[in-house]
């Protein structure tokens, strides 16, 4: 007897089209009304002056040239960009680095490593609150740990959250301490799908761990690695929890930790101690931020994408 | 390679593999003792009071007061605040798990027209700081009688958190073999069989990942309930605990206490995933 | 028993039963604001208000300090929002007055206001049309702290000049002792306590000029007042870059400082930090001897009342009562800070002194005039004096880059 061979292709067009509506719909609603429209509306207030909290005249593009072009407001922006890139790098450098080795410590399975999966996790559970103040004791030029270890050995450690050569590096540490559990976790899974057999072939062959790390693990882990860089480049440039506890809003000291994110909120929301809100410059800015970020994920997403295939 | 080669190479691995063994497990536990002495802090401030935070932030506590305990117990609602994080994070991660691998799975397993321009529409959500909405957004939902609500901040977490999760699951639904597909169609199963029976049991672990990279920011998150919510019974746990910030004076100490038995929760959750996780891996690699 | 009888009764009394309730409707304000420190101390008053004012009850809200303009800000775009808003003075207050979120409050609906001095109506006035949008409620002073133990111990006395302080900085020193507590963590004690000892540097004479753009902020006058501040470069701990505001008051509350330069806000905190201690807030020191102390002085905002509130009428009823002597009294004794509201009667010796001083205090420069527009000089001087103290740049580069940025908006100094 011969049953009824169904395939994709053999599906009614229209039915094809439904079920693929249904399934995309409600996520797209979802995100349509309280995403999309807000932000749109948002956007929108960037091309407008702002006189107080109500926007007044439609200037065109004169907060974005302002923002770019005009000092002192340019040099924030361009100071902070600056200061996001040195984190990407720096992240990309030291926690997927760091998550990398970790995750194939874990993939061993040596013993106690389930003991290993869950503690390499926690900071990444805690409010950045908690991380913020925590690494601020750790870092304190008087009692902290860190200079107190030093002083032990003899050194004096500077205060590495008042000195603008270590404020940045200090803050990007406490990052990777409370967020590096994540990466080795995806990394860990995608790992954990290469077949056992490839592995054993290799060891087999008498690789040891670098070869079997570098040219069989790296190249299959190209998906994970995807989302792990995408998500830190993304992260990266929309930094704020961490610096605001740690350095404040203002990027102190002296605009050495300033970034995008503190920037940005700082002008559209102002604070209670440096004066007040520009909406419209704010949006600009958001505006901007919007534009790299999503023009840079489009490209490398591609790029990352065919490496994927490609292997 | 015969297996005199392997022979002959067994001790000489061996040897390696010791001192390799040896140097990882060494640098497990470094990360282990990093990772881990923070949090020891973290709970021995919670004993300790404003000043001793201070003045001796790494010595054990003088006493084991249980001041702070008290003081978070007794000036905020502390049980309803925990209840409606609960509530409101595990219904945002439900509804983000359920819509967002909807959407993802179109995308990744089926080829049409306009997919790529979908995809980047979601993606879009994660590349600019939606704080900036928030204006447009608080007068939007106050329009749909929304604010206030559970249900207007569980929406609000639900898109923020759609964007990550197409992202995460696209990348893995995208990966799974289409033989198993085909040869479940042949056999006469509906799409909806096909995802639901074949396809998605093997991206559990992407889902798990999606559920613990959102529910931790969603759990910790009180930006959004400070605006949001007004009400004192609907309030979130970080959001009640906002109330030790005061406009000079932060009691670091009380506010340290309720922070870290707001995170014992979501460690816990955490923790019974990560049973899940190791499970649906091996499940997963054995194909 | 006629049934008409009971009836009419009935009916009579329902109607009266009915009247009185509509005459006396409940009310019940709320009440927003950002010092969440003061819920029971507001209580309390509120409490007062309701037993002269029965059918009006205050809810008390507040929510963190920096959040506060968001929370604000997007209430107020929907049309909600508290029915009295506590709000800070100057440029801050400008910005919601301009979107037309609160009522200007005059002499028939406000009389109170006739209670404050002139300057402290000026933070709550909005300039381009003169009127009061939101009544005064304390004024704040930025002094120095002594902690008298540590001095006495040290058998030294607390310096009047500047040449004193610094010598008796260095004989604390040599002690072990922390002459100064602060340090430069957090921006927005940096602008007080460069506002703290560069005032009594500068003068009243100066402060007019600024206004008149006679001088700005290239003035030698400044720049030698921002020369002094490199001097307290040895008098603070080392590793003062990285001190924040928590840990100075902690330095200064346990005795291992003897000297804060900073809020008179704080008094009631570092009471409750440390009961036991023994302090004083002086003038901080003066040029040279003889010269008079000159603390700086601000006032740090007052009470609102919604536009789009339901309960206006009550609300103005609530503002007008928080300007009455009655309320000043109580709110500087339950809280610790001065209250402009003329007539008022400190007890607190401490405080006593603090309102003494602030008959010469000076503006704080910044606060008062230059948060109306961006850039504020708030932003600019914040970004740079850790520069300056630091040493990367010089007291005449930050003069020039305070003066150009703020000529961005503000008439006097444009041309200059």
């Amino acid at each position: 007897m011969i049953r009824d061979r169904r395939r994709l292709s053999d599906l009614l067009p229209r039915r094809r089209s439904l079920w693929i509506a249904f399934l995309l719909l409600p996520a797209a609603a979802i995100m349509s009304v309280f995403v999309a429209w807000p932000l749109l509306s948002a956007f929108r207030l960037a091309f407008y002056r702002f006189d107080g909290l109500m926007p007044s005249d439609f200037v065109g593009l004169e907060n974005f040239r302002q923002v770019l072009t005009e000092a002192p407001f340019s040099d924030w922006t361009w100071n902070a960009l600056h200061h996001n890139v040195i984190v990407f790098c720096a992240l990309m450098v030291l926690e997927n680095g760091t998550a990398l080795l970790l995750a194939f410590a874990l993939l061993k399975a040596l013993p106690g490593h389930r003991v290993h999966q869950v503690i390499v996790f926690l900071p990444v559970v805690l409010s950045s609150v908690i991380v913020g103040f925590l690494w601020k004791l750790f870092l304190h030029p008087l009692f902290g740990l860190v200079n107190q270890a030093l002083a032990l050995v003899g050194l004096h450690g500077p205060a590495w959250l008042g000195q603008e050569s270590t404020a940045l590096g200090s803050i990007i540490l406490a990052n990777v301490w409370h967020w590096v559990g994540f990466p080795t976790l995806v990394l860990l899974a995608g790992m954990q799908r290469i077949s056992k057999e490839v592995i054993e072939a290799a060891r087999l062959d008498g690789a040891g761990d670098g070869t079997l790390l570098l040219k069989i693990i790296w190249p299959l882990l190209a998906p994970s690695v995807t989302i792990v860089t995408i998500l830190t480049f993304i992260g990266s440039f929309n930094w704020f929890e961490l610096p605001y506890i740690m350095a404040g809003l203002t990027g102190s000291p002296g605009g050495s930790t300033d970034v995008l994110g503190l920037y940005f909120y700082r002008t559209a929301f102002g604070s209670t101690t440096t004066g007040i809100q520009d909406f419209g410059q704010g949006s600009a800015l958001a505006v901007l931020m919007f534009l790299l970020i999503a023009g840079v994920t489009a490209i490398a997403l591609r790029l990352l994408r065919r490496r994927e295939v490609e292997l | 390679m015969t297996a005199a080669v392997t022979q002959a190479a067994g001790p000489a691995l061996d040897r390696r593999w010791s001192v390799q063994t040896g140097a990882i497990q060494a640098l497990l536990l470094l990360n282990a003792f990093i990772m881990a002495y923070p949090l020891v802090v973290m709970v021995m401030s919670s004993f300790k009071t404003n000043a001793e935070i201070f003045t001796s932030p790494f010595a054990l506590p003088q006493t084991i007061s249980l001041a702070n305990v008290e003081k978070v117990w007794t000036e905020t609602n502390f049980v309803r605040y925990l209840a409606n994080s609960v509530g409101v994070t595990a219904a945002s991660v439900l509804l983000i798990l359920v819509v967002g691998t909807m959407a993802a799975y179109a995308i990744a397993r089926y080829k049409f027209r306009f997919s790529t321009l979908v995809l980047m529409f979601f993606l879009s959500g994660m590349t600019v700081p939606l704080k900036l909405a928030i204006i447009p957004l608080f007068i939007q939902l106050d329009t749909l009688g929304l604010t206030n609500s559970y249900a207007g901040l569980i929406l609000v977490y639900t898109a923020m958190g759609i964007p990550s999760a197409v992202f995460i699951m696209t990348g893995f639904l995208a990966s799974l073999p289409r033989e198993l597909e085909e040869s479940a169609r042949i056999d006469g199963a509906s799409e909806l069989r096909v995802m639901l029976s074949i396809m998605l049991p093997l991206a559990r672990p992407a889902m798990v990942i999606v559920a613990i990279q959102n529910a931790v920011p969603i759990w910790n998150d009180f930006f959004f309930p400070l605006i949001l919510i007004t009400s004192d019974n609907l309030k979130t746990l970080p959001q009640g605990l906002t109330v030790f910030m005061g406009e000079f004076t932060t009691n670091w100490g009380v506010l340290f206490t309720g922070l870290s038995l707001a995170a014992l929760p979501i460690m816990l959750v955490y923790i019974a995933l990560s049973r899940q996780f190791i499970a649906g891996i091996t499940q997963g690699a054995v194909k | 028993m006629n049934i008409w009888r009971i009836g009419r009764v009935a009916l009579a009394a329902a109607a009266l039963w009915g009247f009185a309730a509509t005459a006396a409707q409940a009310v019940e304000l709320s009440f927003w604001t950002w010092r969440q420190e003061d819920k029971a101390a507001y209580n309390e008053l509120f409490a007062d208000f309701t037993k002269a004012n029965p059918d009006i009850t205050v809810k008390f809200e507040s929510f963190p300090d920096e959040s506060y303009p968001t929370i604000v800000s997007a209430a107020l775009a929907a049309g909600h929002g508290g029915d009295v808003i506590h709000t800070h003075a100057y440029g801050w207050l400008e910005q919601f007055v301009k979107a037309g979120y609160f009522v200007a409050q005059d002499q028939a609906t406000v009389p109170s206001l006739a209670n404050m001095p002139a300057d402290a109506l000026i933070a709550g006035t909005y300039r381009a049309d003169g009127r009061v949008y939101s009544l005064p409620f304390a004024s704040q002073t930025l002094g120095l702290f002594i902690n008298k133990d540590v001095f006495a111990k040290a058998g030294l006395t607390p310096p009047k000049t500047w040449d004193e302080f610094l010598t008796v900085s260095k004989a604390l020193k040599d002690k072990g002792i922390i002459p100064l507590a602060n340090g430069l963590g957090t921006s927005w004690f940096n602008e007080m306590f460069v506002a703290i000892f560069t005032n009594p540097f500068l003068g009243p004479d100066f402060v007019t000029d600024l206004t008149t753009g006679k001088a700005t902020f290239k003035d030698p006058r400044y720049i030698a007042a921002l020369g002094k501040l490199l001097e307290l470069r040895d008098v603070m701990s080392p590793g003062y870059e990285g001190i924040d505001y928590d840990t100075a008051g902690q330095l200064f509350v346990t005795g291992r400082a003897a000297m804060l330069a900073g809020g008179s806000f704080d008094i009631a905190t570092y009471r409750a930090e440390n009961p036991q201690i023994s302090m004083d807030f002086v003038a901080p020191p003066t040029p040279k001897a003889g010269d008079p102390g000159t603390v700086t002085k601000f006032y740090d905002g007052g009470y609102a009342v919604n536009a789009a509130s339901p309960n206006k009428e009550a609300a103005l009823k609530l503002v007008n009562w928080m300007g009455t002597k009655q309320f000043g009294d109580k709110f500087s004794a339950l809280l610790g800070n001065i209250s402009p509201i003329k007539g008022v009667v400190i007890n607190d010796p401490l405080l006593a002194e603090v309102a003494t001083l602030n008959q010469t205090a000076m503006p704080h420069i910044n606060v008062v005039y230059f948060r109306f527009q961006k850039p504020t000089g708030s932003e600019l001087l914040q970004g740079d004096i850790t520069k300056m103290m630091a040493g990367s740049i010089t007291p005449d580069q930050l003069g020039a880059d305070l003066t150009a940025g703020v000529a961005k908006w503000y008439a006097p100094f444009q041309g200059k």
